[in-house]
């Protein structure tokens, strides 16, 4: 069966407007602007049970269906596409392909939920995503599928644009709701949650780049079809993993939910590279817990994996050899978190440089026996920040001391790395 | 009205009460930073954990961001709140300075109590503190970035609740930053609150830093004398100097906060040029001998050329207490003339504004932050009443709609944290019969016309007096038909003043004789006067000023009167060539050196005695008696019922 992502998708190069509708791309929307009511379109992704793509997995149906239909004043959808978590590139790779697809799906989207006006939150680094972005809205503006009166109906909707100046907390959607008014991107507290009072204090629908690129498949081939599309019954639909670490292949591919860890690693990615022995992996990008060797055969998909232990995520897979320290590898992923707190809570704004400061102890030989004690408080205490993003943090920190506390150990005991000579 | 438990406590509070307000209204104070209640919920210092044993939440919960609800039981002492909380102390102190010791703050530090009360007693963090480069903020504020523990207060009163624009936070994670985004002095007329919402030692009081510490001070109830608003205020003095004086809470009148005014502006307490020395004709005399000097000129004054060539000239600097005994010295005098304003225009509009208000149209505070329609009649309102224009900001916050009337254009320095429309008069405010609109105008040197036109508008009013006890000068200028100076100069009515905490300009003076003066502060009555008596100031004095509200407030003697040590004069130490100047007299005296002030009221009651008058026990007299009994930490109470009553 032909997965909906990337199969548009031309080696080396953006697809064009042209050979995208050619090969059925605004379809979708055509269907839906001549027979589907915006409840049809609603109700055919809440039975897709397509799951937010961005990290945390939630409905993408039932978060639509929280926007309540009867408050005046407009309402809002913005596409989330502040892909800056380490291992995640999936985003970037499907916008540089073919930016079409999420043009459709979020005005799919805008139909779907009565928005007039939509915004595609980009990152700064996503220059050529965000030109493929810019000229496709102009293409599907000039073809009368964006902008006014779409497909010659009384339907009119805007698709804007916004680069930002990149701040990984940015991904957080009221963050980002914030940054996109113009002010610091501080969490805001929930409830109200953006559905009820989001951008400018009107509902909002924050979607992840993969999610909303989901929906003209969805629409156009019908929620059997994309639920169909999983390898595991309680799945659904595709997913891009995109690969990095010891692998031969390092990349971006998009597989069936439901595919197991090692057809990931052995098919689409050739294998480990250099003959390495696999040790563990981070599955869904640098906010999951460590799967290992067991969880070879562990179809990816967000019940499995969350019973495993860990979350799917984004699906930024990151894959550790037998000769990598996850100690090291654990510091790396604390420094980058440390550094991108917004510096609104405390123990995300102090917490993390703590755990900062005791890893590269640990890592550098001067370790102390009590130190696992301060860790393990803050993998505890940390989870009772303002936002998401420190919980987050802890994941990987979590899934050390669980999975690999003797490696830590070692560390100690030795007065040093045990993987460096 | 949801019912909870906290601590085995049973509590019932309003709806949207936090459990940390619930807390603290049965007497259990749950630390926190962020915490304030006049700024928005932030949620940010996760101090105030506590953990929710059973109900509708569970587990460790940030208290001053849950709403309680029926069913909650919360416990504050359970063993991982009492974590949650440690970890937050320890997290802070990471990189906060030992520096307890050189800091200002030292002492009224959150920072210090909570710490102590965590628990957190013992370095585990091995790395480096932070450190930042220091602002200047200007005189008044000194910066101090190592100590910040990012609580985000100051961000949050200087620009959500004050509407500054050129201060708040930059940089993030480890590196937030609390500061003026360019150089310069900072901008808002209420920066001075930096220092009291700072929960540690970020911006200390640079006029007063290293004199003395919180428990040195000698502290009471005060009333703001600057404007007519009447802010609550403390003045934290010490060895018989003001040293700072911060905001104090008063839902009323000013909330949490006072403006830059009334808490820089206080050099001429100290200072030691002020005349405190009772004088006769040029030389030091006693106190005794100046009264009597003086009861004996005017005596003879009136025996000459008849009482009502006398005239007894007071002002709104006076207490109410000296407003009264004003009007029985001019009886004891024979029937003197009586003076509340030099002015003409003054004493028209302050008296106008004092009789026009009423209970039912003098506007509240609340009126004011709850209107739909405010209308700012020919006022600078940041120049005349700054406290008003932060509930002024509230209601346009809210949604009001703000006018500025047939007023001059405002300067750049005075601009207002809120947005207002100019319009050429008050038909073009859409004043809407059943809503809620306020008018605020200067009352002083308003036409009475005016002023009565702008009365029947409907609206709420707000007639800001000339002078701190505006109100009270007018009412009582009302009550005993005294007249403006001016007219009865320019009437050659009167030949001789006597002047109690009056400022009359030198041209009035000129054609009269000046028989006696009592003030605090140096000007042409008191160089002219042949007999002078010292008073006090309102820190030194215990008082009643009723704002422009009709809201009379007591003040109470935050110190004796009498030379700051600092910088006492070396012939107060007995040997007028040891360099001591900055170390208390080893020398024991009795009286306090240039101590011999007294309340204006004090001094006038002496003088009735003298002049034959009914002896003064109690200045409050008559329908004034109600006010005795004002409690100097309450909120006050509006007169009209007192002055109808009568």
């Amino acid at each position: 069966m032909e997965l909906p992502l990337f199969r548009h998708n031309r080696p080396n190069r953006v697809v064009t407007f042209d050979e995208y509708r050619e090969e059925g791309g605004f379809e979708a929307l055509k269907k839906a602007f001549s027979g589907m009511s915006p409840n049809d379109v609603q109700q055919a992704v809440m039975d897709s049970g397509l799951r937010g793509r961005g990290g945390a997995g939630f409905s993408t149906g039932r978060k639509w269906s929280f926007v309540p239909r009867d408050l005046p004043g407009p309402r809002w959808l913005i596409c989330n596409c502040d892909e800056m978590e380490p291992g995640t590139y999936k985003d970037r790779v499907l916008l540089e392909h073919n930016p079409y697809s999420l043009i459709e799906g979020m005005t799919l989207a805008c139909y779907a939920l009565g928005v007039r006006h939509a915004f595609i939150f980009i990152r700064k680094g996503y220059e050529k995503a965000a030109a493929n972005l810019a000229r496709g809205i102009e293409e599907a503006k000039k073809a009368g599928l964006l902008g006014e009166h779409i497909l010659g109906s009384e339907h009119s909707i805007d698709l804007d644009l916004h680069l930002s100046a990149g701040r990984y907390i940015c991904g957080e959607e009221t963050a980002l709701i914030n940054a996109l008014e113009g002010k610091r991107p501080n969490p805001r507290s929930k409830p109200p949650f953006p559905a009820v009072k989001g951008l400018w204090q009107g509902p909002t629908v924050v979607n992840n780049v993969e999610t909303l690129a989901n929906v003209p498949a969805i629409v156009a081939n019908g929620a059997p079809w994309f639920k169909g599309l999983a390898l595991n019954p309680e799945g659904a639909g595709s997913k891009l993993f995109c690969v990095s670490g010891s692998v031969k292949n390092r990349a971006c591919v998009e597989l069936p939910i439901g595919t197991t860890l090692g057809d990931i690693i052995d098919g689409a990615c050739g294998g480990m590279r250099d003959g390495r022995k696999f040790k563990a992996c981070i599955p869904g990008g640098a906010s999951t817990q460590f799967l290992k060797p067991e969880h070879w055969t562990l179809p990816m998909d967000y019940e499995t994996v969350a019973k495993a232990g860990s979350r799917l995520g984004s699906g930024g897979v990151i894959v550790f050899d037998e000769g990598h320290c996850l100690v090291e590898a654990t510091l790396n992923l604390i420094t980058f978190f440390a550094r991108e707190s917004c510096g609104w809570c405390t123990p995300c704004r102090e917490g993390l440089p703590y755990v900062k400061e005791i890893l590269t102890r640990i890592e550098n030989g001067r370790g102390e026996e009590d130190d696992i004690t301060i860790l393990r408080e803050h993998v505890k205490y940390l989870n009772y920040t303002f936002c998401a993003l420190a919980p987050g943090a802890m994941a990987p920190l979590d899934g050390l001391l669980r999975d690999f506390e003797d490696e830590v150990r070692e560390h100690i005991t030795k007065k040093k790395c045990p993987f460096k000579g | 009205m949801p019912k909870l438990i906290i601590d085995d406590i049973p509590v019932e509070v309003a709806p949207g009460t936090s459990v940390l307000e619930a807390a603290r209204s049965v007497g259990i104070t749950i630390p926190h930073f962020c915490y304030h209640p006049a700024l928005a919920i932030a949620a940010a210092c996760r101090l105030c954990a506590v953990k929710l044993l059973d109900g509708p939440v569970k587990g460790i919960q940030m208290s001053c961001a849950l709403p309680a609800q029926d069913g909650m039981v919360v416990s504050t002492t359970d063993p991982e709140a009492l974590k949650m909380r440690s970890l937050v102390i320890e997290w802070l102190m990471l990189n906060h300075p030992h520096d307890c010791p050189v800091c200002d703050e030292g002492g009224e530090c959150l920072l210090q109590d909570f710490t102590i009360a965590g628990g957190h007693s013992h370095r585990r963090y091995q790395g480096k503190k932070r450190t930042f480069q220091n602002q200047y903020l200007g005189e008044g504020i000194q910066h101090e970035m190592n100590r910040c523990i990012e609580c985000y207060r100051c961000a949050r009163f200087y620009q959500d609740y004050a509407g500054g624009t050129d201060f708040g936070v930059m940089g993030s994670a480890g590196r937030v930053y609390f500061g003026r985004f360019q150089e310069g002095p900072l901008e808002s007329p209420f920066s001075g609150n930096l220092v009291d919402i700072c929960p540690t030692g970020v911006f200390t009081d640079k006029t007063g830093r290293f004199r003395a510490r919180y428990w040195d001070y000698q502290f009471a109830p005060s009333i703001c004398q600057h404007c007519s608003v009447g802010c609550n205020t403390s003045p934290q003095n010490f060895q018989r100097e003001t040293i700072k004086i911060v905001g104090r809470r008063n839902d009323q009148v000013n909330g949490w906060f006072i403006c830059d005014r009334a808490r820089f502006d206080k050099g001429y307490l100290n200072d030691p040029q002020r005349p405190r020395e009772p004088r006769l004709d040029g030389a030091t005399c006693g106190d005794d001998v100046a009264v009597d000097a003086a009861a004996k000129s005017i005596a003879e004054f009136v025996r000459k050329n008849g009482a009502d060539s006398l005239a007894l000239v007071g002002s709104p600097r006076l207490s109410l207490e000296g407003m009264v005994l004003l009007a029985q010295l001019a009886r004891a005098a024979g029937g003197a003339r009586l003076c509340y304003f030099g002015d003409p225009a003054q004493q028209q509009g302050s008296v106008a504004a004092a009789r026009l208000l009423r209970e039912e149209n003098s506007a509240y505070v609340r009126d004011i932050e709850q209107a739909q329609w405010i209308a700012l009649h020919a006022l600078d309102l940041i120049e005349e009443a700054p406290m008003l224009a932060l509930s002024v900001r509230k209601a346009f916050l809210a949604g009001a709609q703000i006018f500025l009337v047939d007023g001059d254009p405002i300067p750049a320095r005075n601009t207002p944290p809120f947005k207002y429309t100019a319009v050429e008069s008050l038909d073009q405010v859409p004043f809407e019969k059943g809503g809620k609109g306020v008018i605020i105008c200067g009352a002083g040197k308003k036409d009475p016309d005016l002023l009565a036109q702008i009365a029947s508008c409907g609206a709420k009013l707000v007639m800001l007096q000339p002078g701190a006890n505006g109100f009270a000068a007018g009412l009582l200028a009302q009550e005993h038909a005294a007249s403006p100076l001016a007219d009865l100069v320019a009437a050659r009515q009167v030949r001789g003043v006597v002047c109690f905490e009056a400022d009359v300009p030198e041209g009035l003076l000129s054609g009269l004789e000046v028989l006696a003066s009592a003030d605090w502060r140096r000007g042409p009555v008191e160089a002219k006067s042949p007999i002078f008596i010292p008073t006090t100031t309102w820190v030194e004095s215990d008082g009643t000023a009723i704002n422009y509200e009709g809201r009379a407030q007591r003040f109470q003697r935050s110190r004796l009167a009498g030379l700051p040590l600092k910088g006492l004069d070396p012939k107060y130490y007995g040997n007028a060539t040891e360099a001591v100047t900055l170390h208390p007299p080893r020398v024991h005296r009795e009286e306090v050196p240039g101590g011999a002030e007294r309340d204006a009221w004090q001094v006038m009651a002496q003088l009735i005695a003298r002049l034959g008058g009914e002896p003064v026990v109690e200045p409050l007299e008559g329908k004034w008696s109600a006010l005795r009994s004002l409690d100097p930490e309450g909120e006050g109470i509006r007169i009209f019922e007192i002055v109808a009553g009568e």
